[in-house]
């Protein structure tokens, strides 16, 4: 610190400390007060808080006295109750003890009185006893004789009432006293002999049952054909008998459930089962037996093996419309039995929802329902109607669809021939007769079947027929001749025939088409009838449905496929032949105009002009024989085969600048006429060609890169560059030095 | 045509009890169902397994044995992608009918069908069948053996990954086929299976 000016800087330096310091002992002063203020505050409150530490200690106190109290408390309350309990059970001996002498002393009385029901009360009173407690109540009192003796007169009574009651069930059953009946039913409970009266009050429901089932199956039998009803009287005798067993249910089940408590449904069921079993046995039996139904399923096995071996001969064939009426009778068998199985199911399902609470016990009886529909008869029975149902719709199918071919009829101007209609409403009828059987099997397996007969039968009919060929008239003319000469020559063909083949070909061809539609509507309307029918199916039975569904709408593309063949075959025999000299003319035009020669040109008939006539007058020939899926297909073949040749002859002549002006416009009117002529777009189709023609129609060489390459004007080409090249190359004022030079 | 899906349509026949719907259980749920009741008409159940990186949907068909539901069972041999024929190892009278479902399948069924013949319950110990008659009969029949138990759920993963990776195969080497020598591509609005075409997709 020899420098001033470093002391200097070390004096500032302190005086600041020295500023800094003066400030903070500024702020304590004022603090100071504050603190004073806070401390008088709380040497004020010093003995208030002493106090209070003593109170809370009593209060702490008081509440320690009070818990005692109260468990003191509850303990009394814990004996007193424990005692107030013994007590109670005492009064309920006593009661019972009481009781026990009025029982034994009234149903005696009650008994001569033929007053049951007193009796039974009595008995039931007594049975409702701890039987053990009321034999050791017996031997706690002096009394013990007369109480024991009590005891016996009741047992001595239930054991005398129980003989009656039954006895006397009985005979109000012979006598067919239904008042009777009904009052010793509900007197069984009382006797605690629930499953005995269950059965025999089942037994005589039964009894009943089989009673009007058999008169009702007699009617049926003794029916006359005239009868409006005759051809589904088995299915009315079935759909009498169902309703019978449901009105019983119905009925009987606020009795039992009254009487016997809930959840005697199921052992009700069972009993009933049988009697049901035992009738739709009868039912079936006469049915099969009247309709003749082995000797049918056995026809129609023997064409299954005919067909299969394919020897044709027309043996006794059942004729599917006789089938039509038996088959749907058996539907209206089959969903009677469907539905009464379902009425049952809810029925005791909803007696196992009021009556057993455990769910796992629930479950176990659910499964026991289960079990006792699937193992009755009248399931079996069930199924093997269906089994039977589907036996005779496939046959009806196959061969109402077999029949409506052999019909098959055009009328004039229109597309599509009979068997189109035909096919489709035999098609629906089956499927919605499945649907109203109430199986979803059923309907599964006939639309399996339906999806079979479309695809091999039906498909099969129409590509035979396309297979015949589009007789093409004009161009192949020989070749036809002689096809007709040797036809007419063997007798198969008048010459009038060619015509005949062609409409029939242009009709199998609509027929593909229009059954498309069908297939498609089929389907939707076939899930929307099902869903109706079936309301609450789970995603399983849903599945399964969409799964058959989507088989059956698979035939579209079988359809399709069909239709592709068709189109191919007029490919091959119409547009082919035909617009290859229309097309190839072209080349015999001069392509290198000067300007006179280009007005003579325009002037006169260009080619694009006689070329669009000639096609406008063969899609003509089409256009109202086709659907215009159809026509579609065969602009778009027509569009493929001009273009294709178009490029051929193009790449066969040589231009100048004016033969490419000429040809880019050319090229224009065709795809516009092209354009008009159809619904969809075809220019995709004639991007090659107008690529070409915009090639052909440049001013020079360098002017392609207004078109090629990574620019806005650019196109997207579908030429390679090697084609470029060689379409260049057809201008004969284009220099191949400068085409090779170009950058591509 | 990279990421399609495939579907396959598998059918499941054999006498009443050999087990079909256990090993279709096995297979889709994992499980080996206690007190298994017989199977009313046919049961449908889908699962996806993994072959190749692409996801096979596999549409399985238990069928019921019992002779009265045949004709709603044979009803489904012909759109099948393949059939897998049950009998059981300890049951003698299962094998003995082997014929009789092969003349079905040969009525109903396509030509081509994948066919597989499947020997279960191998876990007991009253076999009837040896391994090698199974074996036999399936080489003289032009079919896959494979011998299983659904109980202890010995094969049962193998015999449908097989099914499906032999399915996909062949949709392959169909598929290429196919778009070689067809012009249009025609796609279906819900996908499904006929005898031209064993796959179908969906994209
Ligand atoms: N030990 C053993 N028992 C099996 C096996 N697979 C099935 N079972 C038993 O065989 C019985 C019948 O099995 P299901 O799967 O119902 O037979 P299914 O072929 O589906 O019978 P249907 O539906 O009537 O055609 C059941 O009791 C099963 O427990 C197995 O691998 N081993
Ligand atoms: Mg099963």
């Amino acid at each position: 610190m020899t420098d001033l000016e470093e002391m200097q800087k070390e004096l500032d330096k302190i005086k600041l400390q020295e500023e800094q310091l003066f400030e903070e002992m500024k702020h304590f002063v004022n603090q100071r007060s504050y603190v004073d203020a806070k401390i008088k505050v709380l040497s004020k409150v010093l003995p208030t808080l002493k106090s209070l530490k003593v109170e809370t200690q009593d209060l702490v106190n008081t509440i320690h006295n009070i818990a005692e109290s109260a468990e003191g408390i509850s303990n009394k309350v814990r004996t007193l109750d424990c005692a107030r309990n013994r007590v109670d059970e005492c009064q309920q001996r006593v009661a019972d003890l009481i009781d026990v002498g009025l029982c034994s002393e009234g149903v005696q009385t009650a008994i001569l009185n033929e007053d049951y029901e007193k009796g039974a009360g009595h008995v039931h009173r007594f049975l409702s006893m701890d039987q053990s407690l009321l034999k050791q109540s017996a031997t706690d009192i002096e009394n013990v004789s007369s109480v024991l003796k009590a005891v016996g007169t009741l047992q001595d009574a239930a054991g005398q009432l129980r003989t009656i009651v039954q006895h006397k069930f009985d005979e109000a059953v012979r006598l067919e006293d239904l008042a009777s009946v009904e009052r010793f039913f509900k007197i069984f409970p009382l006797l605690d002999m629930h499953d005995e009266g269950i059965r025999k009050f089942c037994n005589y429901l039964c009894d009943k049952l089989r009673d009007t089932a058999d008169k009702n199956l007699q009617t049926a039998l003794n029916a006359p054909v005239t009868d409006k009803r005759h051809h589904v009287k088995f299915a009315d005798t079935l759909t009498l008998l169902f309703e019978g067993l449901a009105r019983i249910v119905d009925i009987h089940q606020p009795l039992v459930e009254t009487y016997y408590g809930p959840g005697r449904l199921m052992s009700v069921v069972s009993f009933l089962q049988k009697e049901c079993d035992t009738q739709v046995k009868l039912i079936i039996m006469e049915f099969q037996k009247h309709r003749q139904l082995q000797k049918k399923i056995n026809q129609i096995s023997e064409v299954a093996k005919m067909s299969s071996s394919s020897s044709f001969s027309k043996l006794d064939k059942l004729d599917p419309k006789e089938l039509d009426i038996l088959i749907q009778e058996i539907t209206i068998m089959h969903f009677r039995m469907e539905l009464y199985i379902k009425f049952i199911r809810r029925k005791v399902l909803a007696d196992i929802e009021i009556s057993v609470l455990i769910s796992e016990e629930r479950n176990n009886q659910i499964l026991q329902l289960d079990k006792l529909i699937n193992a009755s008869d009248l399931s079996r029975r069930k199924h093997d109607l269906l089994s039977l149902y589907l036996q005779l719709e496939q046959y009806f199918m196959e061969e109402s669809v077999s029949k409506a071919v052999g019909i098959d009829s055009t009328e004039t101007a229109q597309q599509t021939s009979s068997m189109v209609d035909d096919t489709f409403f035999i098609i629906r009828k089956c499927i919605r007769r499945a649907i109203s059987s109430g199986s979803l099997d059923g309907i599964c397996a006939v639309i399996n079947i339906a999806c079979a007969v479309l695809e091999n039968d039906f498909c099969g009919i129409l590509r035979g027929r396309l297979k015949q060929g589009y007789p093409s008239g004009y161009l192949d003319l020989t070749q036809a001749y002689n096809v007709l000469q040797t036809s007419i020559q063997h007798g198969r063909l008048q010459p009038s025939d060619t015509e005949q083949i062609r409409t029939a070909f242009l009709i199998a061809l609509n027929n593909a088409d229009a059954s498309t539609e069908y297939v498609e509507t089929l389907c939707d309307s076939a899930l929307g009838d099902v869903k109706k029918a079936i309301p609450n199916m789970n995603t399983n039975e849903h599945g399964k449905l969409e799964s058959c569904l989507s088989g059956l709408s698979s035939v579209i593309i079988n359809l399709k496929d069909v239709m592709e063949y068709g189109m191919q075959q007029l490919r091959v025999s119409v547009i082919k032949p035909r617009i290859s000299p229309w097309v190839d003319s072209f080349l015999n035009i001069n392509h290198q105009l000067n300007d006179d020669e280009l007005s003579e040109y325009e002037a006169g008939e260009s080619f694009v002009q006689t070329l669009i006539m000639n096609l406008d007058s063969l899609l003509s020939s089409f256009k109202d024989s086709l659907t215009s899926a159809n026509y579609d297909g065969l602009i778009k073949i027509l569009i493929g085969e001009v273009t294709a040749r178009f490029e051929k002859v193009i790449f066969k002549s040589a231009f100048n600048r004016l033969g490419g002006l000429v040809l880019d416009k050319e090229v224009r009117s065709l795809s516009g006429y092209l354009t008009s002529a159809t619904t969809w777009s075809v220019r995709d189709k004639f991007t090659r060609l107008s690529q070409i023609a915009t090639i052909l129609n440049l001013e020079k060489v360098t002017e392609i890169t207004d078109y090629w390459g990574n620019h806005d004007g650019a196109l997207t080409w579908r030429l390679t560059p090697t084609e470029v090249r060689t379409i260049m190359g057809l201008r004969i004022d284009f220099k191949q030095e400068d085409i090779q030079r170009l950058k591509l | 045509m990279e990421d399609f899906k495939f579907l396959f349509k598998v059918v499941l026949v054999g006498n009443a009890g050999v087990g079909k719907t256990c090993l279709v259980r096995r297979f889709t749920q994992g499980l080996f169902p206690p007190g298994q009741g017989a199977t009313i008409g046919v049961d449908f159940m889908i699962k996806t397994v993994e072959v190749d990186n692409e996801k096979v949907k596999l549409q399985i068909w238990d069928t019921a044995g019992q002779e009265r539901f045949r004709s709603i069972t044979q009803s489904y041999y012909r759109s099948a992608h393949a059939l897998i024929l049950v009998y059981d190892i300890s049951c003698q009278p299962t094998f003995d009918c082997l014929p009789d479902w092969l003349r079905e399948i040969e009525e109903y069924a396509s030509s081509k069908v994948l066919r597989i013949l499947v020997g279960n319950k191998i876990d007991r110990e009253d076999r009837e069948i040896p391994t090698f008659v199974g074996e036999d009969f399936a080489a003289r029949h032009n079919m896959y053996f494979l011998e299983t138990s659904a109980k202890e759920a010995e094969n049962v993963e193998k015999l449908f990954m097989k099914i499906a990776e032999d399915l996909m195969q062949q949709a392959r080497n169909k598929d290429l086929s196919r778009y070689e020598c067809s012009t249009t591509n025609i796609t279906a609005r819900t996908s499904s299976v006929n005898d031209s075409s064993c796959c179908s997709k969906l994209t």
